[in-house]
């Protein structure tokens, strides 16, 4: 784990110079501080639209670092070859996979502690300071990121960054209706129909588990218990991307 | 017992449907303690595929390979070995040191030691006045520097080097020269790659001539050179490689 650490420590170096993931932040930032437009809404109702749209903002955007952080991690390393020279060294294929994750989760990490240190801070000018929901809702939000950039790695070790790219946009828009398509899928009488509809609720992760954020808003609240689980959830299929993402890896010629 | 050996080594690229290349046929090589090895052919001959079978880049259709007794999934083995590969490329934000750095890291070469190791492998290859320069601005010839450089690191017992003069200009080329010399005379032993007929002259102990990947021939300059009754190496390159075509011709 040393040498993944390593691998990690150089990724995050690579993004911190090369700066690329940082026009998504800033992005991001300027649609939030948009947020403070609503002023024309009553103080309940633009609170509600900051809150909304700087949730779903960083989501966005949270999601956009995570495709493009790890698609470009592993193919960046193949088209330069300098996986040529590092795979000479004493560093497993394992290792090497799991300290290209690690070094995307902590760029994800910093680029979203960012977007949130900003959100709250929007908060606390309206004063009106993140409470513990607040706090649940991005919590969530970043382990639905971390499964995106999981399986977007995943993807990486066997596929080109085109399919990457089309498969991990469309993963996120389909994990996010899962659920509905899931309830009309459930109306029909086709078994042929509701056995794949089935199958793919089973394989494709449940992103809209992660979104809170509705509920939240409206002053909803949402247990811890219901917390862990989904981040449990969000875990397990971590797990198995990560499982996935190293098996292909051993199994490839570079 | 040699010390870098392959058996029977294979390996065919499968292109697409019903088409494969046949990159290396059967190649039996092997490389003794201490001597430096000069691997030779045309463009496609299979002499890179050879060497990244070895360091397990590629794998091997059928044949096994061993560096100092070991597969070449071995991590002890790659502690020991140091690589530089044709037209090397390195992570273009760093300086020479922090790339250094970051390689002798994963060798876990104790801080202290690998400072002092920075620095001594800069001041080799030459690079010591551009150590604040990051890797994109180098020069070709600074990139294969550094790449020798980051090869020697770890004091590896075995150096695999794929085209280790390309881009070196006169003086750069005799400086490499001179180390490799330098490296045999310290008992490492160097496997290389090269295109450069009178840098392998000049240095290699013996050759082996890749075509079609085929081992053609392997042995002492000198012994080769009066068994196919050529004056010089680049005839006797010439010489082997016709034969074989002749007696193989292209379908």
């Amino acid at each position: 784990m040393k040498r993944a650490w390593i691998i990690a420590k150089n990724s995050l170096q690579e993004a911190l110079r090369k700066k690329t993931l940082y026009i998504l932040v800033v992005v991001a930032l300027v649609v939030i501080g948009a947020s403070r437009l609503f002023s024309f809404l009553s103080a309940e109702e633009e609170m509600k639209m900051i809150r909304d749209v700087s949730f779903s903002t960083i989501e966005f955007f949270g999601a956009l670092i995570a495709i493009f952080g790890a698609l470009g991690a592993i193919s960046t390393e193949l088209e330069k070859r300098t996986i040529y020279t590092l795979l000479s060294k004493p560093i497993g294929r394992r290792e090497f996979i799991l300290g290209k994750f690690i070094g995307q989760s902590m760029i994800l990490l910093i680029n979203y502690v960012l977007m949130c240190a900003f959100f709250i801070g929007l908060l606390l000018i309206k004063k009106s300071p993140p409470d513990i929901e607040t706090l649940k809702t991005l919590i969530l939000i970043y382990m639905e990121l971390l499964m995106i950039s999981s399986i977007t790695l995943m993807v990486a070790t066997f596929a080109s960054d085109a399919f990457n790219l089309v498969f991990s946009f469309f993963l996120y828009i389909v994990g996010h209706l899962m659920s509905y398509g899931r309830q009309m899928m459930e109306r029909t009488a086709n078994v042929i129909v509701k056995g794949l509809s089935d199958m793919l609720y089973t394989l494709v992760p449940n992103y809209e588990n992660f979104n809170i954020k509705d509920k939240v808003v409206v002053g909803v609240k949402v247990s811890w218990l219901y917390v862990v689980q989904t981040v449990g959830y969000g875990f397990i299929y971590l797990a198995i991307a990560l499982f996935l993402a190293v098996y292909f890896f051993q199994k490839r010629e570079v | 017992m040699a010390i870098i050996e392959t058996k029977d080594l294979t390996k065919v690229f499968v292109l697409g449907r019903n088409r494969e290349v046949t990159a290396l046929n059967k190649i039996n090589l092997a490389v003794e303690e201490g001597e430096i090895f000069g691997i030779l052919g045309p463009n496609g001959s299979g002499k890179t595929t050879c060497l990244k079978i070895l360091l397990g880049i590629l794998f091997a259709s059928s044949g096994e390979t061993y560096i100092m007794g070991k597969g070449p999934f071995d991590l002890t083995m790659k502690k020991e070995i140091g690589f530089l590969p044709e037209n090397p490329y390195y992570y273009d934000y760093l300086t020479g040191p922090e790339l250094l750095t970051f390689y002798g890291r994963l060798f876990e070469i104790p801080p202290a030691t690998l400072r002092s190791r920075v620095e001594e492998m800069l001041r080799l290859v030459n690079l010591q006045d551009v150590r604040r320069l990051s890797l994109r601005h180098y020069s070709k010839g600074m990139l294969e520097r550094i790449g020798l450089a980051a090869s020697m690191l770890n004091n590896p017992k075995v150096l695999i080097l794929d085209e280790p003069t390309t881009g070196l200009d006169p003086i750069g080329c005799k400086e490499t020269r001179d180390l490799l010399v330098d490296l045999k005379k310290q008992g490492k032993t160097v496997l290389l790659s090269s295109h450069f007929l009178s840098e392998v002259e000049r240095v290699c102990d013996r050759i082996g001539i890749f075509h079609r990947g085929v081992l053609l021939t392997v042995g002492k300059l000198d012994v080769l050179q009066q068994q196919y009754k050529a004056s010089n190496l680049e005839e006797l390159f010439v010489k082997t490689i016709t034969e074989f075509d002749r007696q193989h011709p292209v379908a």
